[in-house]
């Protein structure tokens, strides 16, 4: 989240696209209503009617995949309209940099496309730059060449008629929340857009997020108290998981994983680190080199010397996408030997799931740490399946859970909030912690004896103290990072083995370690700033500094530094984050993001400080499949891109196992429940959750059911080309029809918590899904797809 | 001869009829032994929403007015004076102590937990009808047992209880009455606090005053209908011209109960009345055929004076009171699309009591003088210890 | 955790509006009251609710109702728990006194006393005490106003797990709030407080949005339940004494009446005893 849970209350306009936090986050539902008692307006836009949309002031239904046809309409409304936050978007946006002329767009593919691979060269995306090397501007956005320009351009076909005709949104529901949400742009009012899964998990889901970024940068609501763009995250600590790169594509703190082709650290530095020739940009990404030489020095300690580059070369290279869709690929091709699945469910959780399960067939070892049995870790027992056939040696360790151990979990609002070990685990359950350092010292033992390149496991710094398992404060503290070496910054000195008090601090040449540098300021000498619990809210913005620590350096609301204008000033003095007060020449209020003077004095920034123009992107170059965000279908669509020519994400390839013939003719989704959770073995296996949701179901509707002559209750056949599942119909006038280019098509609904084992069994709605992901996350596209649903289960 | 083989004699002379009785009662007694080794909830249809069924709706709130005849005609005849009726107070004493032990019996069976039924000795909550009532029944079932003792003694040739307890008959008597005027009441006054739940066609504030009236109804049709039943089919003398007498009474309490009936619909009751069809029915059959028909017919003294057709009026009332109970406790608070039937048990419990009762009725009568009561040979007088009021008064006779 | 103040009546003000059916109502009871779970399958009514009833190991539920009027989706939400009423209909019937109201608000159940007569679930208007039918000494289950919780200055459990629409303290207090509610949105709202005066007043109010009968709320009198019976039972002693007296009165003069007439008789036949037989009692 650019802002965080509490903030929400303060939103006079909120919209839920893409998520469900009534449903799935019940406890942040608190703030959405103290934001409507406040007079804040709540909008659900949804394919169904949901536990949100329920409490929602307008609810829009919207075909599943298609928010970038609504979320455009709204850009061409506010474009159109002239209700954009014009002093925020022309000082704060790079609404007004020209882009190169090379740039062009046609019928629904971008210059420098190579349909080939479908990959994208953004040379022509690029900025127009002057002799100083900063980008051209047109501050009156009159420039055709403006992104300004470009952008009313490009939106100029999203007109209501064309957006609801893709959409599926009756025409005054869709006018109903574009007028209310767009008119936000004015200083004195703000939104907030929640939003989850549902804007993520398809093959632009990228897209879809910069839609809404696109939106809040024109209205300025991206660092204002109550804006912002909020994802919504799934899981207790996915925010802390991300934070510390457990996915193939980064390392600690957002860093770049190194590719085959970064041969040295200077290389690796030469490539990624942004540069810019603005002095009024902070360029955060710049200190690059500083993260990652104290990360490195984390991993491997003393033997990562500046000689040896801090062990660069230890770090593995990556050549290519190690996604979980490429994995599961990998796996189903026979290509692993052995797979660890630490509290995942891959066989329940993952697209295409009877072929992820023929997959697992094929491992010779399999470890699965996790609070329960599931699915994946007794694959071999599922049903159709003769155990006798797998020659798979399966081991579970049984983990701890989060109230058996002692750690942090990071909210979606970036809160690192501390947890104590309230209860031992059962039996023989240990947390996650022991098991990894169970682990690495067995391997740091193993590859002593030898091996093929031993050193990057030998040397690694591997020191949490001396008790049962890790001492997780020793952990923390690392991730915070310390001094290596007595070192004087600023005229202070700081002693060797000290924290380092933030990543202000952070230094490239060795001097300081650190664990993940956005967590630096974390643990500091005054102590495990995560632990605080203090109440104080001195602001009455519900910032809260003294409860626990957010990063980074516990600022609660990014880039509050266009929540002011030039001068310093809140655009609204009553729900102010920041104000520059000119007498003790200080920010007051939340953490600046920057703490340099404001913006109509000299030394000053521009506020969006992670990126290397310094402005917030409406048009982005830094995306595979294009800088700005288009309308295309989902892999299975029931109809055709009504928009342009190109039917699907050209930037995605285009997977084998879909049928778009027409012979599955409903639009599937899949969501979840507030009794259940993921994939379902912490839900499924608890007696009182499972009394509320007790089977599977889909949920159809009331027409369907009638076309087909089914009741409520009755068991149904959901089949795809990936395979069948059999659940309950459950049919409601929440899910309805859909009105697309003039045909009515169905949907159906199902909640993907189900699997073959625990106290409550059912089938899983993986099944049907498609393993094809988004074009730059490659998160699978589980929200599209095409189904086919018939009365009676599945005969055995 | 060994009791056990005089016993067994005894009863192989028995009528056939009362060899079935007995079966009948031995299922019940089965039938009750599962139900306390089961539990209620195993063996009967009692749930949440219907935590009465059968046993309350019977065995309680219809078996106290079912026994109603011996308070009403201990004070027709003691405190009204009409001696005449005499023979018949025996009988109904009878009939009302079976009736009221039958109604413990049901009761016990019923509690979820009838070891604590002490309890209401303990904890006395004088808020609640069922504490009243619980009070009252056993008050009075004490009465009648020591109403009952009198043939006991007799039979037994205990002279000095004999005069102890004809020195009480007459407080016992008034006693009857007050305690079952309250817990006569007082049933209906339970079915009070169901305010939202009991159809409108029942409920009104008048429910204890109907009741009462009711069951002096069908007290005296119990006696009409068990004094013709004695005649027909125990050898007993026919009675028909005290039931007349009897009978004359009944138009008037008939007609009383109409009257209020009529009044509570329509001054004191608020509608829809005719909102559920299956409810009209029986409230029609429950009015018509079990009140209005048979006071039409006890009006008429060529009814009365014959045998037939004034059993079969008093067989009408009986109908009247049993439905109109069952309406009140039963039908008239039944959800339609979740109806209550007893159970097999439920019902087997409930036949072996009524069989029980007429069971101990035909062999008390066969064992205890209870017909051979007669108004000449009984002394009225008053033990007068102040002797207020002189002179000499007939000698008592002793019935041996 | 703020602390109560346990010497005043304390009422649940559950908003409906503010309720997302998230049902962390039903499972905080069922954990605090260690209650087992009951074998469900779907559907047991609109929307995911189950168990379909309140039960002897259910003691709150959430009611869903997913329907469309005049074209609009309706998913609401009715929390059903004991009302634990001011006057409340179960105290006053119960022969032995097993229910109380206490004066912190919940009324309690004493399990110890209860004989098993079960007239409380006959006249509880809203239907709530239910019983353990599956036992061979049953007793009569309900929610218990989390009392325990609440003489400690703590909140109910339901009350404690709720994010959005419940609020628990002072029932003046929770009855100004719900009005005042009523007044800043008089759109949002029904413009009546359920539970102010139903029964005669009870420590658990709504607010909702659609009607009530529409939600699954009982109509239920304004008036105290234990009323309707007392109006009756208050005349008992003194039926008692009416009929009692009366006929002891009437049997007075009659009996008299006998005896003078038989002195009368005595007289004109002219055989008398002087004196009345001693033996004659």
């Amino acid at each position: 989240m650019t802002n965080h849970w509490i903030d929400i209350q303060h939103a006079d306009v909120i919209l839920c696209i893409g998520s469900n936090p009534a449903e799935n986050h019940p406890i942040s539902f608190k703030y959405v209503e103290k934001a409507m008692d406040a007079g804040g307006k709540l909008i659900s836009v949804d394919p169904r009617y949901t536990r949100t949309s329920s409490k929602a002031d307008t609810y829009a239904q919207l075909r599943p995949g298609t928010d970038i046809a609504f979320i455009g309409g709204m850009i061409n409304y506010i474009l159109q309209n002239d209700l954009i936050h014009r002093d925020y978007v022309v000082n704060y946006t790079n609404a007004s940099f020209l882009i190169s002329d090379a740039y062009a767009f046609n019928d629904g593919i971008f210059s420098g496309y190579d349909a080939e691979t479908f990959h994208y060269e953004n040379d022509s995306w690029a900025y127009q730059l002057g002799k100083d090397g900063l980008p051209l501007r047109d501050n009156t956005l009159q420039h055709p060449a403006s992104v300004y320009q470009l952008l009313k351009n490009h939106y100029r076909r999203y007109t209501p008629e064309k957006v609801c005709e893709i959409t599926g949104t009756a025409i005054q529901d869709y006018m109903e929340v574009t007028r209310t949400f767009c008119a936000t742009g004015r200083p004195d009012r703000v939104a907030t857009i929640m939003y989850a899964m549902g804007t993520t998990q398809h093959t632009y889901g990228t897209q879809n997020v910069r839609s809404y970024a696109m939106l809040q940068l024109l209205l300025g609501n991206i660092g204002m108290a109550g804006g912002g763009i909020n994802a919504l995250r799934g899981e207790a600590n996915v925010q802390g998981s991300t934070d510390y790169a457990i996915l193939y594509h980064i390392l600690p703190g957002y860093l770049k994983s190194p590719t085959f082709d970064n041969v040295s650290l200077a290389a690796y530095n030469e490539k990624w680190t942004p540069k810019t020739s603005d002095p009024r940009s902070a360029n955060w990404w710049a200190n690059t080199p500083k993260y990652m030489a104290s990360l490195l020095k984390a991993y491997w300690g003393d033997a990562a010397t500046a000689e040896n580059s801090f062990c660069y070369d230890y770090l593995p290279k990556r050549s290519g996408n190690y996604s979980f869709l490429k994995l599961m690929e990998r796996l189903q091709q026979g290509g692993f030997e052995g797979l660890v699945c630490m509290g995942t469910n891959p066989i329940v959780g993952g697209p295409d799931a009877s072929a992820i399960a023929k997959g697992l067939d094929k491992l010779q070892w399999m470890v699965a740490a996790d609070l329960w049995e599931t699915e994946t870790s007794v694959f071999w027992k599922r049903p159709g399946v003769d155990p006798k056939t797998i020659d798979t040696e399966v081991f579970l360790l049984p983990a701890a859970s989060s109230v058996e151990k002692e750690g942090s979990i990071s909210n979606s609002g970036r809160w690192a909030q501390w947890r104590y070990k309230a209860v031992e685990p059962p039996g023989d359950a240990e947390s996650d912690a022991f098991i990894v350092d169970g682990l690495i010292k067995n391997l740091k033992a193993l590859y002593a004896e030898g091996g093929t390149f031993p050193a990057p496991i030998v040397d690694l710094d591997w020191n949490y103290g001396d008790g049962h398992e890790p001492d997780i404060a020793m952990v923390a503290r690392e991730c915070n990072g310390q001094f290596t070496r007595d070192t004087e910054i600023k005229g202070k000195l700081y002693k060797k083995g000290e924290q380092v008090p933030s990543f202000a601090f952070l230094q490239d040449d060795g001097a300081t370690t650190s664990g993940n540098w956005l967590y630096c300021g974390s643990y500091t000498e005054a102590g495990n700033m995560m632990q605080r619990r203090g109440q104080e809210d001195p602001t009455g913005m519900g910032s809260y500094h003294n409860w626990s620590w957010c990063w980074p350096v516990n600022r609660r609301v990014l880039y509050n530094r266009a929540s002011v204008d030039l001068n310093g000033r809140p655009w609204n003095p009553k729900k102010p984050v920041i104000a520059w007060n000119a007498l003790t020449r200080k920010w007051e209020g939340d953490v600046p993001d920057g703490g340099w003077a404001p913006m109509s004095e000299d030394g000053s920034k521009h506020p969006f400080i992670m990126i290397a123009e310094g402005h917030g992107r409406l048009f982005a170059a830094g995306l595979a499949d294009g800088p700005m965000p288009e309308h295309y279908e989902p892999m299975e669509s029931p109809v055709a891109n009504s928009m342009t020519g190109q039917q699907c994400n050209p930037a995605v390839a285009i997977p084998g196992n879909i049928d778009n013939s027409g012979r599955y003719p409903y639009i599937g989704t899949t969501y979840r429940v507030s009794e259940h959770w993921q994939a379902g073995a912490m839900t499924r296996n608890l007696p009182w959750l499972v009394e509320l949701v007790p089977e599977m179901f889909v949920e159809i509707s009331e027409e369907l059911a009638k076309w087909k002559g089914i009741a409520n209750g009755e068991m149904v056949t959901i089949s795809s080309p990936r395979g069948a599942i059999e659940a309950k119909a459950l049919i409601t006038a929440r899910i309805k029809p859909l009105r697309v280019g003039g045909k009515m098509i169905e949907q159906v609904g199902l909640p993907w918590h189900f699997g073959f084992n625990g106290l409550a069994t059912g089938g899983s709605a993986n099944v049907l899904t498609t393993a094809v992901g988004c074009a730059n996350t490659s998160i699978p596209e589980y929200k599209a797809f095409l189904c086919n649903l018939e009365k009676g289960g599945i005969k055995a | 001869m060994t009791a056990a083989r005089r016993i067994a004699t005894e009863v192989k002379s028995y009528h056939g009829f009362i060899k079935f009785l007995i079966a009948l009662v031995t299922v019940g007694a089965v039938a009750s032994l599962l139900r306390f080794i089961f539990g209620l909830g195993a063996t009967t249809n009692l749930n949440d929403t219907y935590p009465w069924g059968l046993w309350i709706s019977f065995d309680v709130v219809t078996a106290v007015p079912l026994a109603a005849g011996a308070f009403t005609l201990g004070a027709i005849v003691h405190c009204f004076h009409i001696k005449k009726l005499e023979p018949l107070v025996r009988p109904a004493i009878v009939t009302g102590f079976l009736g009221y032990s039958l109604v413990s019996i049901g009761l016990l069976l019923d509690l979820g937990q009838p070891q604590r039924g002490w309890h209401v000795f303990r904890y006395w909550n004088v808020h609640s009808p069922m504490f009243e009532v619980s009070m009252c029944v056993m008050a009075y079932t004490t009465v009648l047992f020591l109403e009952f003792l009198s043939p006991v003694a007799e039979r037994f040739g205990w002279h000095l209880p004999l005069r102890v307890l004809r020195w009480l008959e007459m407080p016992l008597v008034v006693a009857a009455a007050a305690i079952s005027t309250l817990h006569q009441s007082t049933l209906g006054t339970f079915f009070l606090i169901a305010v939202d739940k009991l159809h409108n066609l029942w409920y009104n504030p008048l429910l204890p005053l109907l009741f009462w009236v009711s069951a002096i109804c069908s007290g005296m049709s119990i006696i009409i209908l068990e004094a013709s039943a004695c005649h027909k089919w125990m050898g007993q003398p026919n009675e028909g011209v005290l039931l007349r007498t009897l009978a004359k009474i009944l138009p008037w309490t008939l007609g009383l109960y109409i009257a209020l009936r009529v009044f509570s619909l329509v001054a004191l009751s608020d509608g829809p009345f005719f909102d559920r069809p299956g409810l009209t029915i029986s409230f029609a059959l429950e009015m018509g055929i079990g009140f209005i028909l048979p006071f039409f017919m006890f009006a008429q003294k060529s009814v009365r004076d014959d045998d037939r057709r004034r059993s079969i009026a008093a067989g009408l009332v009986i109908f009247g009171l049993v439905l109109n109970r069952f309406n009140v406790s039963m039908f008239g608070m039944m959800d339609p699309d979740k109806i209550y039937y007893p159970s097999l048990i439920e019902s087997l419990v409930t036949i072996g009591i009524i069989a029980g009762h007429v069971l101990f009725f035909v062999l008390i009568a066969r064992y205890f003088p209870i017909f051979e009561h007669h108004p000449e040979t009984v002394d009225y007088t008053i033990p007068d210890p102040l002797r207020k009021v002189g002179g000499a008064s007939p000698s008592l006779s002793s019935a041996d | 955790m703020s602390t109560l103040d346990t010497t005043k009546n304390h009422a649940f003000l559950i908003d409906m509006t503010k309720c997302t059916g998230c049902r962390g109502c039903q499972v905080a009871c069922k954990q605090w009251n260690q209650l087992e779970a009951e074998k469900t399958v779907f559907f047991s009514g609109e929307g995911y609710q189950n168990p379909p009833a309140m039960s002897e190991y259910t003691y709150t539920r959430i009611k869903f109702r997913d329907y469309q009027k005049n074209g609009q989706n309706e998913f609401a939400f009715y929390k059903e728990m004991c009302m634990h009423c001011n006057d409340p209909a179960c105290a006053s019937v119960c022969p032995v006194g097993a229910f109380k109201k206490t004066a912190e608000g919940p009324v309690v159940y004493d399990d110890k006393r209860c004989i098993g007569c079960r007239f409380c679930m006959i006249a509880c208007p809203f239907g709530v005490p239910k019983y353990e039918w599956s036992k061979g000494l049953p007793l009569v289950k309900k929610c218990t106003g989390c009392h325990d919780r609440v003489r400690e200055g703590m909140k109910p459990a339901c009350a404690t797990a709720c994010p959005t629409a419940i609020t628990y303290g002072p029932r003046a207090a929770m009855i100004q709030a719900a009005e005042r509610r009523l007044a800043r949105y008089p759109d949002r709202y029904i413009h009546k407080v359920y539970g102010k005066e139903e029964a005669g007043g009870t420590s658990v109010i709504y607010l909702t949005s659609l009607p009530f009968d529409e939600l699954g709320f009982k109509k239920v009198t304004m008036r105290a339940l234990p009323s309707f019976t007392w109006q009756a039972l208050r005349l008992v002693p003194g039926i008692f004494l009416t009929v009692g007296g009366g006929l002891s009165a009437l049997s007075w003069i009659n009996h008299r009446r006998d005896r003078i007439k038989a002195l009368r008789e005595a007289d004109e036949t002219g055989t008398e005893t002087a004196e009345p037989k001693e033996e004659q009692q």
